[in-house]
């Protein structure tokens, strides 16, 4: 073979190469985009779960109508914001979180409020709707720790993606946003937090 | 559920990780959930019949100590067939970054994959050599769970991201059960102890309550300690002062049935431990069956003990610390039934039953994003037109077909 033949050769091995590359790359990202998309819708059920059981438990009768009024404005706004920017509505753009963290750690703070340690308490010993909702409340709570912790982890390795150089020089996240950690605070209150 | 368990480590040899696994499989099989674990074995081993043997494991050193692990193409078609013949709701993979059935199945799941993180001593670099290879690995893992926070601080530290705590479970109704024997039982001016754990090893602590023993004896002469674990006795009594080896029972290595009951019978538990520990199961043994505990300050141990008065605590390697402090225990019966009471409701928070549930809203939650994962592959399937979103990885998309996903 002439020298010409040979470098051609290697021309179209490193040229196959960097192509193979960069699908490989392409396609790893994109499979990232869409699980943390799907994090992100899961913490979005889950949140609204514990908006709606926090408004049952609001409706319950069994707290005092302060209380109640507290818990029912803080649902209802986390409810409210869900409606205004469905997730689903985003898919295309790529789905964000819609700057909702301070509505839910509102609800999160009313949560702490309302239910102290006697309050908890009470309500236990009553063992009525009021006991049934806080137990959706604390499982909803339960879930959107983890949902959140699990999505953070996932856009933080496409994010570690998105920063390769191969990436960013072929533009292969295309126009995709770029994920962002959801940071609000999820605590449950203290008596409530095994 | 369907659930698969992949544990890494030969179910030839008893460890922490197969136990977990095996009854973490038992708790989800009682419950009516289908549940099928893969593991190493040797052909003749008898296996409970929920656990697939995926071949030998050979014996191999990674990250400092040797294992029982199998891998190689044989080992990955098995592991390939059982995740098919499964169908998972759910894989949920134990120490994923060792190189064994944990990788393959990790790799090959369609299924969500959980995955546990147990070890907290892992070594930086050989995981850094293996960067590449790692990452695209576990961006698989939906949702990451560690045994403990140092388990936790090392994932943090060399992989990034977080995982959610849940430790590991104790089956505290077989201690809750267990009943005094008269031999071991304490009274007020006669005093029993109990030491749990390997005789020669210096970081289970027997060195630092051999050196409080003679301040302990000053202040209860009648004390007597009993050494329940594996070891050689006869160079540790050695050690001992005179009146100390009096006072001393080393009982060898005990049964399980014997630990409970030496546990459910003496005056005091002692927890001496200088390290090394990342969660003291041992001490939530002893609080189960109701004796009180006195324990070193390590962090693993506070947290076991949590924010109510679970046990009381001496100075880390301190000898007249821990001769202080549980001088003042054997003195107080109140506090020590206090203990006893608040100790058993503690063990509680580790049970199998409370760890499972915590477990299962893992699988839940990435269940449903997995679910949502499916929803938005359909809808922006090429078939039901392109979406601009994803740009560049859409048109490969439509190119090259879906890879390996």
């Amino acid at each position: 073979m002439t020298d010409t033949g040979m470098i051609l050769v290697l021309v179209l091995v490193v040229l196959v190469l960097i192509a193979w590359q960069l699908t490989y790359n392409a396609s790893r990202l994109d499979r990232l985009h869409t699980r943390v998309e799907g994090a992100l819708s899961a913490l979005d059920a889950q949140l609204v779960r514990r908006a709606e059981a926090t408004l049952e438990l609001a409706n319950s009768g069994e707290l005092d109508p302060a209380s109640s009024l507290l818990l029912a404005s803080a649902a209802s706004e986390s409810l409210e914001r869900q409606t205004d920017h469905a997730l689903a509505d985003d898919l295309l753009d790529g789905l964000s979180f819609a700057g909702r963290e301070a509505v839910e750690s509102d609800l999160s703070e009313a949560l702490g409020v309302a239910l102290t340690p006697s309050v908890v308490a009470e309500l236990r010993d009553r063992d009525g709707v009021g006991a049934a909702a806080l137990t959706r409340v604390v499982a909803a709570g339960r879930r959107v720790q983890l949902a959140r912790r699990f999505h953070n982890n996932l856009a933080l390795d496409a994010r570690r993606v998105r920063r390769k150089r191969a990436v960013r020089w072929f533009r292969l996240a295309g126009h995709a946003t770029m994920p962002q950690t959801v940071e609000f605070d999820d605590a449950l209150p203290p008596t409530l937090e095994s | 559920m369907r659930i698969g368990l992949v544990c890494p480590y030969s179910f030839d040899v008893p460890g922490g990780v197969q136990f977990h696994v095996r009854d973490l499989a038992e708790h989800f099989l009682r419950q009516g959930h289908v549940v099928s674990v893969l593991a190493p074995a040797d052909e003749d081993t008898p296996l409970p019949d929920y656990v697939v043997s995926c071949g030998r494991s050979v014996p191999v050193r990674y990250n400092g100590s040797v294992a029982r692990l199998n891998f190689g193409p044989m080992t990955s078609a098995r592991v390939s067939r059982w995740l098919d013949e499964g169908s998972f709701d759910v894989v949920h993979v134990h120490e994923p970054l060792t190189p064994s059935i944990s990788v393959l199945a990790l790799r090959a799941s369609t299924a969500p994959v959980v995955a546990t993180f147990h070890t907290s001593n892992l070594r930086s670099r050989a995981l850094q050599a293996a960067y590449p290879l790692i990452h695209p690995l576990i961006e698989r893992i939906l949702g990451r769970i560690a045994v403990s926070e140092d388990a936790r601080r090392t994932l943090t530290s060399h992989i990034g991201g977080d995982a959610v705590v849940i430790p590991n479970g104790v089956d505290t109704g077989f201690f809750r059960t267990a009943e005094a024997r008269r031999e071991w039982q304490g009274a007020d001016e006669a005093p029993t102890l109990a030491f749990v754990g390997r005789i020669e090893e210096p970081r289970k602590g027997l060195p630092v309550l051999a050196a409080a023993m003679p301040a302990i004896l000053a202040r209860h002469p009648r004390t007597r300690l009993f050494v329940a674990g594996p070891g050689d006795a006869e160079t540790a009594v050695e050690l001992l002062a005179p009146a100390v080896r009096e006072a001393t029972s080393f009982l060898g290595m005990v049964s399980d049935e014997d630990k409970a009951a030496l546990l459910a019978s003496v005056s005091a538990y002692v927890a001496p431990h200088t390290g090394g520990e990342s969660f003291g199961i041992v001490l939530v043994e002893a609080m189960a069956a109701g004796a009180p505990v006195a324990a070193s300050d390590l962090p693993a141990f506070l947290r076991v003990l949590g924010p109510g008065p679970a046990g009381v605590t001496f100075t880390n390697e301190d000898p007249a610390d821990l001769a202080r402090v549980l001088g003042d225990l054997l003195d107080d019966r109140v506090l020590r039934e206090e203990l006893s009471a608040f100790g058993a409701q503690r063990a509680l928070d580790f049970d199998w039953s409370t760890v499972a549930e915590e477990i299962m809203a893992v699988y839940e939650t990435v269940v449903d994003a997995a679910r949502a994962v499916e929803a938005i592959e359909a809808a922006t399937d090429p078939a039901s037109g392109p979406g601009p979103g994803a740009g560049f990885a859409h048109f490969l998309r439509r190119r090259i077909g879906r890879g390996e996903a």
